[in-house]
């Protein structure tokens, strides 16, 4: 008699064996594999779940309010470009102007504030949590964007689009980063709008990619020249989410002691 | 009644962002369990909750209507879970890192094994099944835990983490071995 081996067993345990009756059976005429069923069941029951700590009701709400000024409204950032807004509402663009030196006049007073020792370290911990988010995200976002250049610098010709699919994953994730991104750092919105060139190129080109489109990428669009440039843009995004990093891990021990 | 979830997608792609809200409301406790049990810091399951929501706004266009969301958003945590966990292993490894040798645990918890009482044995699984946990990989550890804490489909785990159905089923498989093999003693011992 042909014993059963310790995968199906793990599998039948979990209620996934491709034939479970006869696995019962074969476990009730083999006292060898029903021992080892026994033996396995148990090490498993002993393996408790994980205890996870309470998160309150609030908690759903707490999420949304440290991400929501993360995130754009998708109609805005489809449908109205700011030039054409500005030049539809100029007295309501006037407006916003005042409110935004405002509000560019507070937050330059908080930072100098906060270089003078004073800005409440909670504040400062729940905006650094938020920017290290951001920054973890922008960097994964670079990663596989890095990713998709090298594969298109050595890409074959071809007409299935697996390089397509993701390029189309990456675009809209791209607009939305060039957008939050264009007025804090111009060096990375500009590349990010060479980046979106690229993807919308590769992505749009419905017959695949042929020798010819890539070899026109590669001169017309200089993908090398954006790779390189997404590879220190990564490695600066990198580096200043580990400097958050450290900054958050240092004021947590001076509020221990 | 209240809306369902692909009805909420549908707002907030049309312009109501403040609709995702609800849709956070909805399935952060149970994003945040499983990436508790993942990442096993309360800090940084919060990080990854706030990641997962994060990607899952900038990804909602790609998000099919024939899937669900809770299933989805689930997905891209486990994902960002499982990321945390690499990124910590590795700026672990850049540190010193010889307390969190696993030997070491072992022979700690075997020392402690004399006592009889029942509480004792309880509390000597936990720590030893905490290090046997410890001492799995980062894939089979999640696999581990999405087969056997949060009742998850072969199918399912593969598609968390981006995996081919054998090569999770393969996980879960080294995991049990490995957590049988630390676990033993346990069962030697009466």
């Amino acid at each position: 008699m042909n014993h059963i081996s310790e995968e199906h067993l793990i599998d039948y345990y979990y209620g996934e064996a491709e034939s479970p009756a006869a696995i019962s059976e074969h476990l009730e005429a083999c006292s060898d594999c029903a021992q080892s069923y026994e033996l396995m069941r148990r090490d498993l029951e002993d393996i408790k779940p994980i205890a996870v700590p309470q998160r309150d009701s609030a908690y759903g709400s707490e999420v949304w309010g440290s991400i929501r000024g993360l995130v754009p409204s998708y109609e805005k950032a489809r449908k109205i470009s700011p030039w054409n807004w500005f030049r539809l509402n100029w007295s309501i663009a006037a407006a916003a102007m005042a409110c935004l030196l405002l509000v560019a006049a507070f937050f330059a007073g908080r930072k100098w504030e906060h270089r003078n020792g004073t800005t409440i370290a909670n504040a400062t911990n729940e905006q650094q949590g938020r920017q290290r988010v951001v920054l973890l995200v922008l960097g994964d976002h670079l990663d596989r964007s890095e990713r998709l250049l090298v594969e298109l610098k050595h890409a074959e010709p071809s007409t299935e689009g697996p390089l397509q699919a993701e390029a189309r994953d990456l675009l809209s994730a791209n607009r939305l980063y060039r957008e939050s991104v264009k007025q804090q750092d111009p060096a990375l919105a500009s590349a990010l709008d060479h980046l979106e060139r690229v993807l919308i190129e590769v992505s749009n080109e419905p017959a695949g990619l042929s020798q010819a489109k890539l070899d026109e990428l590669q001169k017309e669009m200089n993908t090398d020249g954006l790779l390189f440039e997404v590879r220190v843009l990564r490695s600066r995004v990198q580096e200043d989410a580990n400097q958050k990093r450290g900054a958050a891990d240092a004021r947590k021990g001076v509020s221990i002691l | 009644m209240e809306a369902n979830d692909h009805a909420i997608v549908r707002r907030v792609l049309d312009g109501d962002k403040e609709a995702y809200g609800t849709l956070v409301g909805r399935h952060s406790q149970n994003v945040f369990r499983v990436a508790f049990r993942i990442t096993g810091d309360e800090a940084d399951a919060d990080e990854v909750v706030q990641e997962a929501f994060l990607r899952g706004y900038q990804r909602l266009q790609s998000f099919e209507s024939r899937s669900e969301f809770g299933t989805w958003i689930y997905r891209i945590a486990v994902n960002c879970a499982l990321n945390m966990v690499n990124k910590r292993k590795h700026e672990a490894a850049c540190r010193i890192g010889e307390e969190t040798d696993p030997a070491m645990q072992q022979v700690q918890v075997a020392d402690a094994a004399a006592g009889p009482e029942r509480t004792l044995l309880s509390r000597e699984i936990e720590t030893l099944q905490a290090a046997a946990m410890a001492s799995l990989t980062a894939t089979e550890r999640t696999a581990f835990i999405l087969r056997h804490m949060e009742d998850r489909s072969t199918t399912e785990i593969a598609s968390a983490l981006e995996i081919a159905p054998n090569a999770a089923k393969q996980a879960v498989f080294r995991a049990v071995q490995k957590l049988r093999r630390s676990l033993a003693p346990l069962r030697v011992n009466p």
